[in-house]
């Protein structure tokens, strides 16, 4: 009887189980592994010799930090550039797209349905030489000559705002679409604007949205490799560019691993930064 | 303060529900209640005057001003949400000073007022408690504050007590009628509850399910002398019977089938009273007299059989068939602790009436 009540007891970490260790065979070993090997010292035959901080030192250069600074204000920027689109947009779905409020919702969503390789191709057609946007421009006379929107900055930026999009403007839908009307009227009887209501009331409402996008959008895109490769030609490096070299290098595993350390701790305290000054800009928090 | 006229007023809202042509003036300085039943249109009715929904046709007018085409935020007219609406980021102080700080008043000027006016309301405990941390009652005089600091002109209350118990909702009344009285700003009060309409008003006007206005007039007007049968039913408890009129030398009688025949009294003739002309007899029961006894000195009289008793405390309610037909609701005072008669189930009773306190409808 008591082992039954026992088990009753510890019930919910046996459901809980099968997720604990799957967390702990792919996050947590693979964490540790990384972090270990960051200090290994390998022999040219490729065992480990020792514990080392060479790895580091290899790692801590101008071109590194350089690398991971770009990264940061990438993935900073990536994140301010998607709210900017996705809130008013959300605010506009919402509010005022009325009937039409679930069909805009479901065209917001459907291209992520497709391969995330196969948006970035289709931006290839829209963005080269011959492509929609520059025969566009050329039609109308904006450009006389075809401009070489590839393997750019601009063509980063744009695919990363695009393919992160859906993580900032899905919570701000859901914080949106659950606002209380009643508080919009309140506001607008008490004679605030709509400019006022705006920044008064439904945006520190929504706050906490606007923070768990802005870190859905600001710490993937950090280690984002693929896009930039794609669509910055071979020229421009990221952090997931750099560790992927490492990796997949000879003989440079350690290094990459101590280069994922310093950025992962890059990343952290740049997080915690952002998030204190989200918690002061958005005054106390609503209880 | 200036008076709402409301002219012609014409609104759809919900599907096949409309406003139709509703003409209103709403007297300035006073507590008006709007008293219907759920789903009449008197909260769109509210919503119109505050300017969150806009007219189909017609015009509102504040004073001599037409504000029909007004925006929300600059008409001097506030109101009270039956769910408070109270801004759950703010603290009671922020939410009381929202109206001055959009206006832009200076900060000493609003935490002054701020105060001054929580301290009336006995709210200078919780100024930093955030509206989830305040019981009901608390809420709703937040929202009070908040509405009237700015000093509107007037104030809307759409059911503001709704979600108070009895004895707070009686409570929360009384300061309303004393809060409008101290302010002299032009209340207007929204309910489904006669209760809450007769207590508060000091005019009021009733709408039917159509969204018609039937009766504008003083709570004692509409109480003791309703025009029409809905109004008559909706406000209070009354026996509501049809008869035909008939005019004689010695006045006037009502032929009440399965009932008998009563003396009426006519005040103001009008053109449907006439003599065999079907209409409608309003009695309330607290306006008949019960009795086991044979009295005198009533005009009308009927005799029947207890079938109901309901007990309220201050009154009880008899249910009294007569002739094995008509039920008839009857309320008595519980003025002493032990009354002369008992009246029990199944006892023959007398009820007695005079013909003043009887009020002709129009079938």
């Amino acid at each position: 009887m008591s082992f039954v009540k026992e088990l009753k007891k510890e019930k919910y970490f046996f459901i809980g189980s099968p997720a604990l260790i799957w967390q702990i065979l792919f996050f947590y070993l693979p964490l540790a592994l990384m972090l270990a090997s960051s200090l290994w010292e390998v022999s040219e035959a490729g065992s480990v010799t020792g514990i080392t901080l060479k790895n580091f030192y290899k790692v801590l250069t101008k071109t590194h930090l350089f690398v991971i600074l770009k990264s940061l204000l990438l993935s900073f920027f990536t994140a301010v550039l998607a709210f900017c689109i996705a809130y008013p947009l959300a605010h506009f779905i919402i509010f005022h797209a009325k009937k039409y409020k679930s069909l805009m919702l479901f065209f917001l969503i459907v291209p992520f349905w497709t391969n995330f390789l196969l948006h970035v191709y289709a931006w290839f057609f829209v963005l080269e030489k011959q492509g929609f946007l520059n025969n566009t421009l050329l039609t109308f006379g904006f450009i006389q000559e075809p401009i070489g929107f590839l393997n750019s900055l601009f063509a980063i930026i744009l695919m990363m705002v695009y393919c992160y999009f859906p993580f900032m403007v899905l919570p701000i839908v859901s914080s949106l679409e659950r606002f209380d009307n009643r508080l919009l009227e309140a506001s607008h009887d008490l004679g605030a604007s709509r400019i006022q209501t705006l920044t008064k009331i439904t945006l520190p409402l929504t706050m906490p949205a606007i923070r768990a996008g802005f870190f859905l959008v600001f710490i993937p895109s950090f280690g984002e490799f693929i896009i930039p490769e794609l669509m910055g030609g071979d020229k421009r490096y990221f952090v997931g560019n750099v560790v992927s070299q490492y990796i997949l290098g000879n003989d440079t595993e350690t290094i990459g691993s101590a280069f994922m350390v310093i950025s992962a701790l890059v990343l952290i305290l740049s997080s915690f930064i952002i998030y204190r000054f989200f918690n002061r800009w958005s005054g106390q928090e609503a209880s | 303060m200036r008076s709402i006229v409301l002219d012609k007023i014409k609104k759809s809202y919900k599907q096949n529900l409309t406003l139709e042509n509703v003409s209103l003036t709403i007297p300035s300085g006073g507590f008006f209640a709007l008293l219907g039943p759920s789903g009449c249109g008197k909260t769109t009715l509210l919503r119109l005057i505050a300017g969150f929904e806009t007219l189909d046709s017609g015009a509102i007018y504040l004073g001599n001003t037409d504000i029909t085409d007004l925006p929300v935020n600059e008409r001097k007219i506030n109101i009270v949400f039956q769910n408070y609406a109270l801004f759950p980021h703010l603290t009671v102080f922020d939410n009381v000073a929202y109206s001055l700080s959009v206006k832009g008043v200076e900060k000493d000027e609003i935490e002054t007022r701020v105060k001054k006016l929580l301290l009336a309301f006995h709210l200078e405990k919780h100024i930093f408690c955030y509206p989830s941390e305040l019981s009901g009652g608390q809420q709703q005089r937040v929202a009070l504050a908040r509405a009237i600091i700015d000093e509107p002109e007037v104030l809307l209350l759409d059911e503001p007590l709704a979600a108070l118990d009895f004895k707070l909702r009686e409570k929360m009344l009384v300061e309303l009628i004393e809060l409008q009285d101290k302010l002299k700003t032009t209340f207007i009060y929204v309910t489904h509850d006669q209760f809450e309409a007769l207590t508060v008003a000091d005019s009021m006007a009733i709408m039917n399910h159509e969204g018609n206005i039937e009766q504008i007039g003083t709570p004692e007007e509409i109480y003791e002398f309703p025009v029409s049968s809905f109004v008559a039913k909706f406000v209070g408890t009354t026996n509501l019977l049809g008869g035909k009129l008939e005019h004689n030398e010695t006045g006037s009688v009502i032929h009440i089938k399965d009932l008998g025949i009563f003396k009426v009294h006519i005040s103001d003739k009008k053109s449907w009273m006439c003599d065999g002309c079907t209409v409608s007899m309003s009695l309330r029961p607290e306006k008949i007299f019960i009795s086991k006894k044979e009295e005198k000195g009533f005009s009308n009289g009927v005799k029947g059989i207890v079938k109901q008793i309901v007990y309220y405390g201050r009154s009880t309610q008899y249910h009294v068939l007569i002739n094995n037909k008509v039920t008839l609701q009857v309320f008595e005072q519980n003025e002493v602790h032990f009354p002369q008669e008992e009246i029990d189930y199944e006892d023959e009773v007398y009820l007695y009436w005079q013909k003043e306190n009887v009020v002709l409808l129009e079938e």
